[in-house]
């Protein structure tokens, strides 16, 4: 039996409805409890900011796709090295960094739970296998239906049951955590060297269109009573004008769950574009916020870009292909077989130009212009518009007027007059920083109950202290100390023990997955479904019993069993 | 002040050192430092006879004279901004990568990577250099940005590879994907070499013996004199958009 006892603890947990009060934590085995013995360990807080471990509801730090930009940027490797020390492996990389590298910088903000943003299922073991190596945070995987061949086919034939008894044998198959759609229908007919260009265009072949695949996996979603809702990339991304497509997107999803959101758009500053073409190309994170202002079924998050190198990397092939067009540099580009696709480019965001100024601007407007924070999270998409490195900084942006002026006279000087930006006072406070960087996200996922994200007795013991008082410090004009404060945790604890503490990890830890085994009648388990057999064997490159992730795979596995609805 | 480093003979094994630490300006403040064989730190006079001739207060007046069997001597120079190297037989892989100022002299052979990334000063070899000289790094947009590289005898493949400015001099033949991507600067080859300029965006590269396996995607412009010879001049690499504009006396095709 192991206890801790954090004293003198400032806590703020919007999810207990905790908000700024000085009270001690106690930890047994791991998990937060009324009272501890005398015998405990003693962490003194010494009434610093003290709150639930951070949750990261779409980042890109596992699997095939990050890999590939690893390998595919050596350049990338040589920034960020650190050598081996203590309980630490050497790590390199900064944009796509190793996975102790993400592990560790992760930990050392005060994250403990990371969702990875898009899963290919035929390519889930590479996933699982890197999230061992991520050691610090526990983890779950979006896992890929946006061109799934026998989803479009029983969406074609109007068999909203048979899609979500694929979606539910595919996430029991590859130990996945939640049902993402990545410019649905898009990345399919791109394998015919076409894009859709909105949400009515139909997918080559298939003859479904993006607004009926999104309609079906919706309600799929609901009826196997899945933790987290769809996670949709819209179609467009990244195009000017693209707005109207996302309001169109986000106006097909009724309000079907009392818990939580019904969708989660993601990285909806790509996708608040207005203008005609890149000359006239400007914000429009005013209809987009006002839409999700009147509509408490949808969740987004920002998708914040910061100027630097990165690299970015999507499920949406075409789109980076698109990107390459612009850029000229290296582009990757893959094909899932069945499933679906992705590319990769590295980029650079420059506050010189214009469009990239936009593009900061809008991140910004959207947390700003979204009056409920529950309604739009912390995000960089990492590394699509910044490694995660720069959440303190987008912190210190929210939380700060003056800050943010400072750098809008930096940037493009005419992005001033495409953009609301400057007219924006909102300041963000504590409380609300704490929603958009755990509690929103652990609403969002659903993993309240699984004892993630809030300080309650009963929950995962995942705490992170950060060096300064909140009484102490203005973050409206202090707002470097607002960025230091968050770059590095006094402690990390994670499932009871301390991982990290200024800077440094202490222990190697080890990763627990969350997945999803919905329950699904005889009739509609596709393991034994005769049509979907046949597909299976002629179309995939491996054989059926040779798909499913085994256990091994797992070092912690934490399945949520859920009764399915058909 | 002069420094001689004489190489101690190693009995056995052929792990290379890693002697980044050899730059004139650290000889400045004495010769307590270190160099590494593989895991094990070695003092600099457990690998090296050491003998120091008069004194100096700026890098600039510091000769460092390597000598014995350096060809396993790693990254000599990295970093350097003044001074003077001279090796006096050959010398190890990345042998002043990243110089701004100073010289370097090999009077043997050089091995890979010879003046990677530098960005000013002066390398000069007297003997062959292997791959990758006077060139960028895996993955790096650019390469060389300055200075000046010039090998009196042959140069491997990639040689000056992501040249982004400066001037590379090669006396003898190159090998195969000479100034591949380059995109400023100046490379000379007086021998012959394989697909030179491959991608090229800009800059000047001339080839005073026969380019072989040239590369189609050049649009030949016509002849001009130079440095009192006939060059074919071409522009290209038009598969990149490029401006860059490559001579050659005599070219041949891939069949």
């Amino acid at each position: 039996m192991t206890e801790l006892l954090v004293k003198n603890a400032c806590v703020i947990d919007p999810l207990s409805g905790i908000n700024g009060e000085v009270m001690d934590l106690a930890i047994r085995n791991g998990k937060i409890v009324e009272e501890v013995s005398d015998a405990a360990e003693v962490v003194d807080a010494h009434r610093m900011l003290t709150m639930p471990g951070g949750v990261d509801s779409h980042t890109h730090i596992c699997g095939t796709k990050v890999n590939f930009g690893r390998y595919m940027s050596p350049e990338d490797m040589r920034a960020g090295r650190t050598p081996r020390r203590g309980a630490m492996h050497a790590t390199s990389g900064y944009s796509v960094p190793t996975t102790y590298g993400n592990s560790y910088r992760y930990s050392v903000m005060g994250y403990t739970t990371l969702l990875e943003g898009a899963m290919a299922p035929l390519e889930a073991r590479h996933t699982h296998e890197e999230f061992t190596y991520t050691p610090l945070q526990d983890t779950m995987a979006n896992t890929l239906f946006d061109g799934n061949w026998g989803i479009m086919e029983a969406i074609r034939d109007g068999d909203t049951k048979r899609v979500a008894a694929i979606i539910a044998w595919t996430l029991k198959a590859v130990k996945g955590f939640a049902i993402k759609l990545t410019n649905p229908g898009g990345t399919e007919a791109w394998q015919w060297g076409k894009n859709v260009s909105c949400i009515r265009d139909p997918v080559p072949y298939f003859e479904v269109t993006p607004a009926e695949i999104i309609r079906s996996v919706v309600e799929a979603n609901e009826l196997l009573h899945l933790p987290h809702s769809v996670h949709l990339h819209c179609n467009n991304l990244g195009t000017p004008g693209n707005y109207t497509c996302t309001l169109g997107s986000m106006g097909l999803i009724p309000d079907l769950n009392k818990k939580r959101q019904t969708l989660y758009a993601t990285h909806v500053q790509y996708h608040a574009y207005g203008g005609s073409g890149w000359k006239d190309f400007c914000s429009k994170s005013e209809p987009i916020a006002n839409f999700v202002n009147m509509r408490p079924q949808i969740v987004m998050d920002m998708g914040q870009v910061m100027f630097g190198r990165t690299t970015t990397m999507t499920a949406d092939g075409p789109m980076e292909f698109n990107l390459y067009r612009l850029h000229h540099d290296k582009w990757s580009n893959h094909d899932v077989e069945l499933e679906t696709g992705s590319g990769i480019i590295p980029v650079v965001y420059r506050r010189k130009n214009l469009v990239n100024s936009i593009m900061w601007a809008i991140g910004l407007e959207l947390a700003l212009l979204t009056k409920s924070p529950w309604q739009c999270l912390l995000t960089t998409d990492n590394p699509n518009g910044a490694p995660f490195v720069k959440y303190p900084e987008i912190i210190a942006l929210l939380m700060s007027k003056r800050y943010r002026d400072a750098e809008f006279a930096t940037i493009h000087p005419d992005t001033e007059s495409r953009v609301p930006l400057p007219a924006i006072e909102r300041e963000l406070d504590w409380h609300e920083i704490a929603v958009m960087t755990r509690a929103g996200q652990t609403r969002a996922l659903g993993i309240q109950d699984l004892g993630k994200g809030h300080l309650a007795p009963g929950a995962d013991a995942d705490v992170a202290i950060y060096p300064f008082k909140i009484d102490e410090v203005d973050p409206s004009a202090e707002y470097q100390r607002v960025i230091d404060g968050f770059s590095q945790t006094e402690y990390t604890i994670k499932r009871g023990r301390v991982v990290a503490r200024r800077g440094e990890c202490l222990v190697h830890g080890s990763n627990a997955t969350f997945w999803v085994a919905p329950k699904v009648p005889e009739n509609y388990d596709m393991g034994k479904d005769p049509d979907f057999i046949e597909k299976f064997d002629r179309y995939y490159t491996v054989r059926m019993r040779n798909y499913p992730v085994q256990d091994e795979y797992l070092t912690r596995s934490r399945c949520i069993e859920t009764e399915a609805e058909l | 002040m002069k420094v001689t480093l004489a190489m101690k003979p190693v009995t056995k094994g052929f792990i290379p050192i890693e002697a980044e630490s050899i730059v004139p300006k650290n000889f400045l403040s004495g010769t307590d430092f270190s160099v590494w064989r593989g895991n094990r730190e070695l003092r600099l006079d457990e690998a090296f006879s050491v003998s120091v001739e008069g004194s100096a207060d700026r890098a600039e007046d510091v000769e460092v004279v390597l000598s014995g069997d350096t060809f396993r001597l790693k990254r000599v120079g990295e970093y350097m901004d003044g001074g003077k190297i001279t090796v006096l037989g050959g010398i190890g892989m990345h042998c002043g990568n990243f110089m701004s100022g100073g010289t370097i002299e090999i009077h043997g052979n050089a091995d890979g990577w010879l003046g990677r990334e530098m960005a000013g000063g002066t390398i000069v070899c007297r003997g062959d250099v292997a791959d990758y000289c006077a060139s960028g790094y895996r993955g790096g947009r650019k390469g060389m940005k300055g200075g000046t590289v010039e090998v009196f005898g042959r140069a491997g493949d990639f040689l000056a590879e992501s040249l982004a400015g400066g001037t590379v001099v090669v006396h003898g033949d190159a090998g195969d994907m000479t100034g591949a991507e380059m995109r400023d600067g100046t490379l000379v080859v007086h021998g012959n070499c394989s697909r030179p300029a491959a991608n090229m965006k800009g800059g000047s590269c001339y080839v005073y013996g026969t380019a072989r396996g040239m590369i189609p995607t050049f649009r030949k412009i016509g002849t001009v004199q130079h440095d009192g010879r006939t060059f074919i001049q071409f522009a290209g690499d038009l598969a990149n958009r490029g401006k860059g504009n490559l001579f050659v006396k005599d070219y041949e095709y891939l069949d």
